[in-house]
């Protein structure tokens, strides 16, 4: 067993499970969805994209790219959170719940293909 | 490849990196959290909470140790407990990670690799031809700045560290660009532009026999167009780079040894050969004969061996002088020592000597050497070996007969034929010709020049090269040696400038006489004064001036100057 693997595997699997969990409930009800939970996969997903800075091969690449797409998506969600509460101040409108929701459903679909790579990777793997 | 290293730099940067900017990502997530959870008051005196965007908002100034204060009301207790626990993360993160870029930055390994990048990356953009010069000691330095004196630019791999960083200081004429690594290693060789377009030349003058042949080998395998200039060490070395058609092959001894073999046989023809061979800065050596009689070899390594051989081949009597005669195998009657003390110089006879061969691989050695035998016998004839340039001062200011120069042999030699590919079939037709021959050839350049060499370049009578001459051979006027050779200013005079060959279809002329026809297709070796063949080029591409020189009248350019030159001239 692989430490560096075991935490990589981590990171990429929080990530996902934790921006489902923001990502799930009505798309436009604000009691459906926490600002800790999105946080909480905002960071973890940084921490992911992070600990894939320097992988050499084609699939590292790829995680690498997906990785960097959940970032920019989540990044958004936030900012759009932040624009509509504190610069706005028009409060979590469904309109706005549902932009921030809809960012975090695209964040998930990149972070599913993160996922599906790295259980190829393995796949491929245990294979040799 | 050399992409590759670079690209390879970013990702030790950014694998480097991984840690320090987890880290950072964690300290700041915890802070930023802690602020969100921690009970405030505002200033109605509600309880409140800070949302995510104001907590990071505080976190970020007070991270990188801004602290605009206590916004956007004033701290409770508990948020100033929390505030000091987040400057302490967040700050030492920050020294972390900056610490951990300043260390690799700062790291050997990693600056080395940054500057074999940068370099990497001057050499693909060079656009310029170059020469690949593959050693920096004495040979090598000599040739890089001979060569960047004629305008080449040079890339130097050496993997001495102190070599190459004495190297950087010096100025040259043109860039040179030093790598610091083996040039034993095919893909190095590649990294320093074997196969760029540009590379014009290799040069294989490392210290070792074997590198030098490995480099040829490589730099003829790698870059078929390229011309491959190597150094051996032994004959077997030698024959085996000349097998797979390197351009020139020098091996010092035998190089050595052939000079003074010309210098017993043909002394003139050696002047000559020697003078044309030796580099930029040669000087036309004195005619002193090598006298015949009784000779002492000191040292039996490989030029000795050489030596002692030619010398018995001349009938002449020898006697050798060596630490340890048995070992070394050599021949009976020998003396035992190192030729520096007197009594050893008697027993072998120095008294009635006639000449001596300084030949150890010592160069103090042989300093003293020709030192203790003047003393003994003031008429000797000596013959001294050079092994570095470092004392090359002492060696001049002993001013022995014959000296030999192994590094100026071998940067001599391959000089004169980077040239011109003309230059090694003329080199090996003049070496057949006789001593009168030779000391006639001499006299034909010392016309032009007192002591300077001078220098080799080629053409051709092609109408690519020389479209004047071949427009005017085409139209079938007879034009001759002589013709060229006069000065496009004034057609009285001459140039300082010889055609030493003209290599025709089926045959190589040597010193062509001035009333041989050219014809289309010759290719002409020309030797001469810096600079006098750029004078000749002009002439073959310009038909008025081709047409002075012919003539020797100007014509005039224009119909109405033709005109009035018809209607004066008729």
């Amino acid at each position: 067993m692989n430490m560096s693997k075991v935490v990589f595997g981590f990171f990429v699997l929080l990530a996902v499970t934790l921006n489902f969990g923001f990502f799930i409930g009505d798309i436009d009800n604000p009691q459906h969805h926490d600002v800790y939970e999105l946080f909480a996969a905002l960071v973890v997903s940084l921490i992911a994209t992070v600990l894939k800075f320097g992988e050499r091969s084609q699939m590292g690449a790829i995680l690498l790219a997906s990785s960097l797409v959940v970032n920019l998506h989540l990044l958004a969600a936030a900012v759009v959170w932040a624009v509509a509460v504190h610069v706005m101040e028009v409060g979590l409108t469904p309109r706005v719940m549902a932009s921030i929701v809809s960012l975090s459903g695209g964040a998930l679909l990149a972070n599913l293909v993160s996922l599906v790579l790295l259980t190829l990777d393995t796949a491929g793997l245990s294979r040799k | 490849m050399s992409r590759h290293a670079h690209k390879s730099l970013v990702f030790l940067f950014l694998r480097r990196m991984r840690m320090p900017l987890v880290i950072l990502i964690s300290a700041y997530a915890i802070a930023t959290v802690g602020f969100t959870l921690i009970p405030g008051v505002d200033d109605q005196g509600n309880p409140w909470r800070m949302s995510f965007f104001q907590a990071f908002y505080v976190v970020s100034y007070t991270g990188s140790t801004i602290g605009f204060g206590e916004v956007p009301y004033p701290f409770s207790e508990g948020q100033r407990l929390w505030t000091m626990v987040s400057i302490y993360l967040t700050v030492i993160a920050w020294l972390f990670s900056i610490g951990s870029i300043v260390s690799l930055l700062q790291d050997p390994a990693y600056t080395r690799a940054l500057r074999r990048a940068r370099l990497a990356w001057k050499v693909r953009n060079l656009n310029q031809p170059f020469y690949l010069v593959c050693g920096y000691g004495d040979t090598g330095r000599m040739l890089t700045s001979a060569l960047t004196d004629r305008g080449y630019q040079v890339i130097v791999v050496e993997h001495n560290q102190e070599k190459v960083e004495a190297l950087e200081v010096v100025e040259f004429l043109a860039p040179v660009t030093a790598f610091c690594m083996n040039a034993n290693l095919p893909d190095n060789l590649i990294e320093a532009g074997l196969r760029s377009r540009w590379c014009t030349g290799v040069i294989a003058v490392t210290g070792e026999g074997h590198v030098n042949l490995k480099i040829a080998i490589s730099a003829t395998l790698l870059n078929h167009k390229v011309a491959v200039y190597a150094s051996a060490d032994t004959r077997n070395d030698a024959d085996n780079m000349r097998s797979f058609n390197t351009d020139c092959v020098v091996n010092p001894v035998e190089e050595y040894v052939r000079r003074l073999e010309l210098a017993i046989d043909k002394p003139d023809l050696f002047r000559l050969y020697h003078w044309l061979n030796s580099g930029p800065g040669a000087r036309l050596a004195r005619s002193t004969p090598i006298p015949r009689g009784k000779w002492i070899v000191c040292g039996y390594g490989r030029v000795g061996r050489a030596v002692y051989q030619l010398l018995r081949e001349r009938g002449m009597d020898v006697t050798v002088i060596h630490p340890d005669p048995e070992q070394a195998g050599c021949p009976h009657g020998s003396v035992t020592g190192r030729g520096t003390q007197a009594e050893e110089l008697r027993a072998a006879g120095v008294e009635d000597a006639v000449g001596i061969v300084a030949s150890t691989s010592d160069d103090a050695d042989n300093l003293s050497i020709l030192i203790t035998a003047r003393a003994l016998n003031p008429d000797l004839f000596h013959v001294v070996l050079e092994n570095g340039l470092s004392s090359h001062a002492l060696f001049r200011a002993a001013e022995p007969d014959f000296l030999g120069q192994p590094s100026m042999v071998v940067a001599g030699t391959i000089l004169s034929r980077i040239s011109s590919g003309l230059v090694e079939p003329f080199i090996q037709q003049l070496l057949q010709l006789n001593n009168d021959t030779g000391r006639d050839a001499l006299a034909r350049f010392l016309r032009h020049q007192s002591d300077h060499p001078p220098e080799f370049s080629s053409g051709r009578i092609s109408n690519r090269r020389s479209p004047a001459l071949a427009r005017a051979l085409t139209a079938g006027q007879r034009i001759t040696v002589g013709n060229l050779l006069a000065d496009p200013s004034n057609w009285r005079e001459r140039l300082h400038l010889e055609v030493v060959m003209i290599r025709k279809q089926k045959e190589d002329i040597l010193f062509p006489p001035d009333d041989l026809p050219l014809e289309m297709g010759d290719r002409l070796l020309l030797a001469g004064r810096d600079g006098e063949a750029q004078r000749l080029q002009a002439v073959l591409e310009n038909d008025q001036r081709l047409d002075y020189l012919l003539t020797g009248r100007d014509r005039q350019q224009g119909l109405f100057w033709q005109w009035l030159e018809r209607r004066s001239s008729g």
